[in-house]
């Protein structure tokens, strides 16, 4: 695979580094990365990506274009709001660089086609923003024997490690399984719009010296960057003998789904209640006065307008809080679309709360059903 | 063993129990008694870190420096940091 004259021109300070010249170029011109999520993280490492030359880039992503990821997700703009991320995501790299070829996946990434989407790549490279798809990413590459470079943010504060089948650990090794307990997104904890822009970067370089084979990945070292304290950590961790995909006797052998706390996914042992039945609820407890109606929004927002008699316990808090809920309440969790409550209800479930209830659609809609007085804060 | 003092920093999830500090001190001569006397001031964020068998929680891991601590038992110096990490969801 040789390079044409306009890829010489294009590439020239990467030909001039001895640790790459025209085979390095041609290396990567060969390479098929596919990047996990055209967000945060996903689009610096992809523009770097594709201004790189890496030949064939992949980019899976089912969501489309919100004006609040412009804060942080380079690979878009204004215009492309409402578009899927995906297909504004490629035409973005071609324009960038036309001598690549990008694919579009606008679909979700699942144990189901975990296979044929990673089929046709060489290396992974993760920036999913759900700690499930992270965990089934790593089980992917590990089963399938493909190098993976990870990274994830929360607010202020990144890290990053890479895989390398045969080599090191993996993601399990050094957080063998997800946390039980609610995981805010973006969204809900907030975070630095440049911070991504570092660790998406750091996986794009670390994917170029896997493709070159130069340097020292970050294999068994955990890379992690403080923005507030402008400060970056390395963790050597080892892989775990007992590592359940990687290790001597591994009990995950095919990719799987897990459900996320914070995803929409009721359990079964939940009341769902729209706007008019809790109202009717409520009319009845009046008497009885064993509903508990706990708000699991942030104190900002429910500061700016609650239901009457409504107790705040944020999500993010609710698992250490849980006793304030009274013994005998019937709680029905409430937030402002009918996500964070839902979460609540998965959590109250496994803390041994019988039946707690939630409302469909929260608050807006209560105020579109019910109350059209109610004023209903932004998420986060 | 004497308590000694050393630094924590805590992760970036847990910095709601910290009123937003990235690192905090802490006395104590082992993990158990740093996370103990961490917990006094800043009540719950031990139960973020270790479950009730005393078992760090397999999501976070926690480090001496730069070793890794297996179990709470770990010995901690004087000057010495622990770096509390946590699996981050963001992307």
């Amino acid at each position: 695979m040789t390079l044409s004259p306009a890829e010489l021109a294009r590439y020239h300070r990467h030909l001039v580094l001895d640790e790459i010249g025209i085979a390095g170029q041609e290396r990567l011109k060969r390479a098929r990365v596919l990047v996990i999520g055209a967000g945060g993280l996903g689009s610096p490492a992809a523009l770097y990506l594709a201004a790189a030359g890496a030949g064939t880039l992949g980019i899976v992503d089912c969501d489309r274009v919100e004006v609040s990821n412009l804060q942080r997700q380079v690979l878009f703009d204004t215009s492309r709001i409402s578009r899927l991320k995906a297909d504004a995501a490629r035409e973005r790299l071609e324009s960038l660089n036309p001598q690549i070829v990008v694919i579009a996946h606008a679909v979700e990434l699942r144990a189901a086609n975990l296979r044929e989407v990673f089929g046709g790549y060489d290396l992974i490279v993760d920036g999913t923003d759900r700690l499930s798809t992270r965990y089934l990413v790593n089980d992917g590459c590990v089963i399938l024997g493909k190098p993976l470079v990870a990274a994830a943010i929360h607010r202020f504060e990144g890290q990053a490690m890479t895989y390398v089948p045969g080599r090191g650990p993996c993601y399990r090794c050094l957080f063998p399984e997800a946390p039980d307990e609610v995981v805010p997104n973006c969204a809900q904890a907030g975070v630095l719009g440049t911070l991504p822009g570092v660790l998406g970067a750091i996986q794009a370089t670390e994917a170029i010296k896997l493709i070159l084979g130069i340097g020292e990945p970050l294999v068994g070292r955990l890379l992690t960057y403080d923005a507030l304290e402008m400060r970056f950590h390395e963790f050597p961790f080892a892989r775990r003998r007992d590592c359940a995909v990687c290790g001597e006797l591994p009990t995950i052998t095919e990719p799987r789904d897990t459900q996320e706390l914070c995803s929409n996914a009721a359990p079964d042992s939940v009341r769902r209640l729209t706007a008019a039945g809790l109202r009717t609820l409520l009319g009845q407890a009046a008497s009885a006065g064993a509903l508990v109606l706990v708000d699991v929004r942030e104190p900002r927002e429910f500061d700016t307008g609650h239901l009457e008699g409504a107790i705040n316990i944020p999500v993010t808090e609710l698992q250490r809080r849980m006793k304030e809920i009274p013994p005998q309440a019937n709680p029905v969790f409430i937030c402002r679309s009918g996500s964070r409550s839902l979460a609540a209800c998965a959590m109250a479930v496994r803390a041994g709360i019988m039946l707690p209830g939630h409302l469909e659609g929260g608050l807006l809609a209560w105020a579109a059903e019910v109350d059209p007085t109610l004023a209903v804060a932004a998420a986060g | 063993m004497d308590a000694v003092s050393c630094t924590v920093r805590i992760a970036s999830p847990l910095r709601s129990y910290t009123l937003g500090a990235t690192s905090v001190t802490a006395d104590g001569a082992t993990l158990r008694e740093i996370l103990a006397n961490l917990d006094q001031r800043f009540p719950g964020i031990r139960f973020r870190m270790v479950d009730e068998q005393d078992r760090i929680r397999p999501h976070m891991r926690l480090f001496v420096n730069t070793s890794e601590a297996k179990g709470l038992s770990e010995s901690v110096g004087a000057g010495d940091t622990v770096h509390v990490i946590c699996a981050l969801s963001g992307g």
